[in-house]
């Protein structure tokens, strides 16, 4: 087959098959493994029972479930390599290269191993310690060890503030981790999709993943819109301030997406959960939506409402009391869960990933000169 | 729903010029250069400035990109004490792939740029033999600041001045394997850049994939097999038998190159001078495997890959089976970076679509309910 044309962003080009999820972006529906719609699930299961649905293909039962959170809290410490390797950092790194780093150490192993279910439940319950502890060493405050009798939402809380976290708190965490936790093939799922395609390992596919999810166009955009939350500060100020952005060409941080022709379902759930997780916030945020929606809208009368689930989101996670800088971290936390999902997917027919390239550089051939008479 | 391309294979996902892979002739171009026309001829250090400047570099750029290589040798503290940190039986990729993110560690991101490349590209050596010599019980080697990128690898590996022959080889091999058009851990750094992360994400990322069996792994299986063949005689009997039991032979088959991969040809030549030993046997391995291959699937073009004879070169260099992997991502570094460096500068998101076969939507059952 020779090469096709050059796809951009490898829009339209279908890269797998999946059963882990699927993106409906014409009914503005997503589909989680087994068939349930996030809607569905979000008050139905945990994070616990949604990461069990990824990896497994459908829902636990009671036995099944308390199984998996007993080998969870078993994974939950981090080794020697690990922690070493977090205190060797300086208290002012990206909490997302701290993720990146001591999740690398964590898993640095003599063989290679081919990714399995233990090891992704592995890798998916050691992300809060990881997390907690780039938070608490930003923070230059000691360490918290993890709890046994915590569920997931509730022990990642506690081990950032040490306190009993409230149970709408982890109301909100959980519930947020369920809905970020896959969602199509993504960048950073592609890109552990084409690291396992060389049968590498799952920790190198996790890494490589956290790398593409920190950059500013996939997760970095919930931190983003918070920022332009933060920067509009109150409703009065929204239209001014959004007006003047669109004047420069600035984009608006938490709208647009390739693919919902209709409102985010995740965002619709969030939204609903801001009004109790941070009502202020919530109110900035509900009339800035109002007036980009309308901007955008006059600007783009063909294109569909745009509010993306990073905007909603940076107000549901202010509520639950995260800091800003660690929403990507946040993110990551959920999101491992899909990762590991699409790698263990993607073993069953593996085939490395190689596309074509086009060469746009000089005619070949030209001869090189000696250094001296360049 | 367009369908669903497997392994991406034939589809466009960049344009690029810094390297051309012209599988049809039997050419690898880097930047318009014929790699038969770099390989013995130029630095690592003048295709690196290829790579990143676009051209290759008069005296005195190559003075100046020389001089900011060696001086920017060490390590961090924090990458040191990683380091120090890791068990001394893990795996070298992963070692790199953990180090390498720790010398990337920024307060904030940071975009793509030559100097960031120019300063993780020389660390990878740094980190690979401070690691090598700590597994063994050795103090690290301080890098030499008059020794090129090459030779003072070998420096810091063994804490002697290479002889000049194994030198020029390692120099040899990094060019080869310094770029290669859109392969997986090349399109991974892409993949990541895209979303407008840091370089050090994408090289990070880029180890991850390199690590994989089907791609940096296979010179260390090429040796593997041929210590199992052991001995020129033995070849062709004990290769109809592995096929016999549907084995693959390591080192052969690509997709791209319809010839013999040019790379493959310079560095059979440097095993012939250089391993004689290595080139007795793999020599008479290749002539089988590739007649056994011919029987199978005539139409099929002759399959050497790079890997083969990589092997032996990097053997004859005195470097363990485990430094393979990593040594590859010590040339292909200089690669990667360009990519990424290429990527920043006129990006688009990678999202590629997925098709769906999962089944059509049901509501979940309460967990009590649940069997």
């Amino acid at each position: 087959m020779g090469p096709t044309e050059f796809s951009p962003g490898l829009e339209g080009v279908v890269a797998a098959k999946t059963a882990v999820s699927e993106v409906d972006g014409a009914n503005g529906r997503l589909i989680y493994r087994g068939g349930y719609l996030i809607e569905d699930l979000v008050p139905a299961a945990g994070y616990e029972e949604t990461a069990y649905l990824l990896w497994h293909g459908d829902l636990p039962d009671k036995s099944q479930l308390d199984a998996l959170r007993g080998e969870m809290v078993g994974a939950r410490r981090l080794n020697e390599s690990a922690r070493r390797t977090l205190e060797s950092l300086g208290s002012d790194v990206d909490p997302m290269d701290m993720l990146r780093t001591v999740l690398s150490a964590q898993a640095a192993s003599k063989t290679l191993t081919k990714p399995s279910i233990p090891e992704a439940v592995a890798l998916t319950a050691v992300m809060p310690t990881i997390v907690a502890g780039a938070y608490r060493r930003r923070q230059r405050r000691d360490v918290i060890e993890p709890r046994d009798e915590l569920g997931h939402a509730a022990n990642l809380l506690w081990m950032m503030d040490g306190k009993e976290p409230a149970t709408e708190r982890i109301h909100w965490l959980d519930s947020y981790l369920v809905l970020l936790a896959d969602h199509g093939l993504n960048a950073s799922t592609f890109t552990a999709r084409v690291i396992a395609s060389t049968g590498s390992d799952l920790a190198s596919c996790v890494v490589g993943a956290i790398g593409a999810l920190k950059g500013p166009a996939h997760g970095g955009a919930t931190y983003a819109a918070r920022t332009m939350l933060d920067s509009i500060g109150s409703v009065e100020n929204a239209d001014a301030w959004l007006r003047d952005a669109h004047a420069k060409h600035a984009r608006f941080p938490g709208f647009g997406h390739r693919v919902y022709r209709t409102y985010d379902p995740r965002a619709k759930i969030l939204r609903e959960m801001a009004k109790t997780a941070d009502p202020k916030l919530h109110q900035v945020a509900a009339h800035t939506e109002e007036v980009a929606l309308k901007i955008l809208h006059d600007a783009h009368p063909e294109r569909p409402n745009a509010t993306n689930v990073d905007f909603w989101a940076s107000v549901v996670l202010t509520g639950t009391g995260i800091s800003k800088e660690m929403f990507t971290c946040l993110f990551a936390t959920s999101r491992v869960a899909g990762w590991t999902a699409h790698v263990l997917e993607a073993m069953e027919d593996l085939r490395i990933i190689r596309p074509a390239s086009v060469w746009i550089g000089p005619q070949p051939g030209q001869k090189p000169l000696p250094a001296d008479k360049r | 729903m367009p369908d669903y391309v497997p392994g991406l294979e034939g589809v466009v996902a960049a344009q690029t010029e810094i390297s051309l892979v012209d599988g049809a002739n039997g050419r690898l171009v880097y930047r318009g250069y014929v790699i038969a026309d770099l390989a013995e001829e130029m630095s690592f250090e003048e295709v690196a400035h290829l790579f990143w400047f676009g051209h290759l570099p008069n005296r005195p750029e190559l003075d100046g990109l020389a001089a900011e290589l060696s001086g920017s040798r060490s390590l961090t503290q924090a990458a040191a004490a990683a380091l120090d940190a890791l068990p001394t039986d893990a795996d070298p990729m992963d070692v790199l792939r953990s180090v390498v993110s720790v010398q990337g560690v920024r307060h904030r991101l940071e975009k793509p740029n030559i100097p960031a490349a120019i300063h993780v590209t020389a660390s990878f050596p740094t980190i690979l033999a401070a690691f090598h010599r700590r597994r063994q019980g050795l103090d690290p080697v301080k890098p030499r600041a008059e020794l090129g990128h090459a030779a003072n690898y070998l420096y810091m590996l063994t804490g002697t001045e290479a002889d000049m022959d194994l030198v020029r080889a390692l120099n040899t091999y990094l060019v080869l394997l310094a770029d290669h058009g859109m392969n997986a851990s090349t399109f991974t750094a892409r993949v990541i850049a895209s979303t407008d992360s840091d370089l050090a994400s994408c090289l990070v990322g880029a180890i991850g994939a390199l690590k994989g069996p089907a791609h940096g792994g296979a010179p260390s299986a090429v040796m593997d097999q041929l210590e199992q063949i052991g001995s020129a005689e033995n070849a062709e009997r004990w290769m109809r038998e592995a096929r016999a039991r549907k084995e693959r032979f390591m080192g052969f088959g690509h997709r791209v190159y319809r010839t013999y991969d040019p790379r493959a040809k310079i560095l059979k030549a440097m095993c012939q001078r250089l391993n004689p030993k290595f080139y007795d046997l793999a020599s008479r391995v290749e002539e089988t495997a590739l007649a056994i291959l011919h029987e199978e699937h005539p139409e099929r073009p002759q399959a050497t890959n790079v890997e083969f004879y990589s092997a032996g070169v990097l053997q004859a260099i005195g470097l363990p089976k485990d430094l393979f992997p990593p040594t590859f991502a010590v040339a292909r570094v200089a690669g990667w970076s360009a990519h990424v460096l290429e990527q920043a500068s006129h990006n688009r998101l990678i999202r590629p679509q997925s098709e769906y076969i999962g089944p059509e939507p049901r509501k979940p059952v309460p967990l009590s309910e649940r069997s």
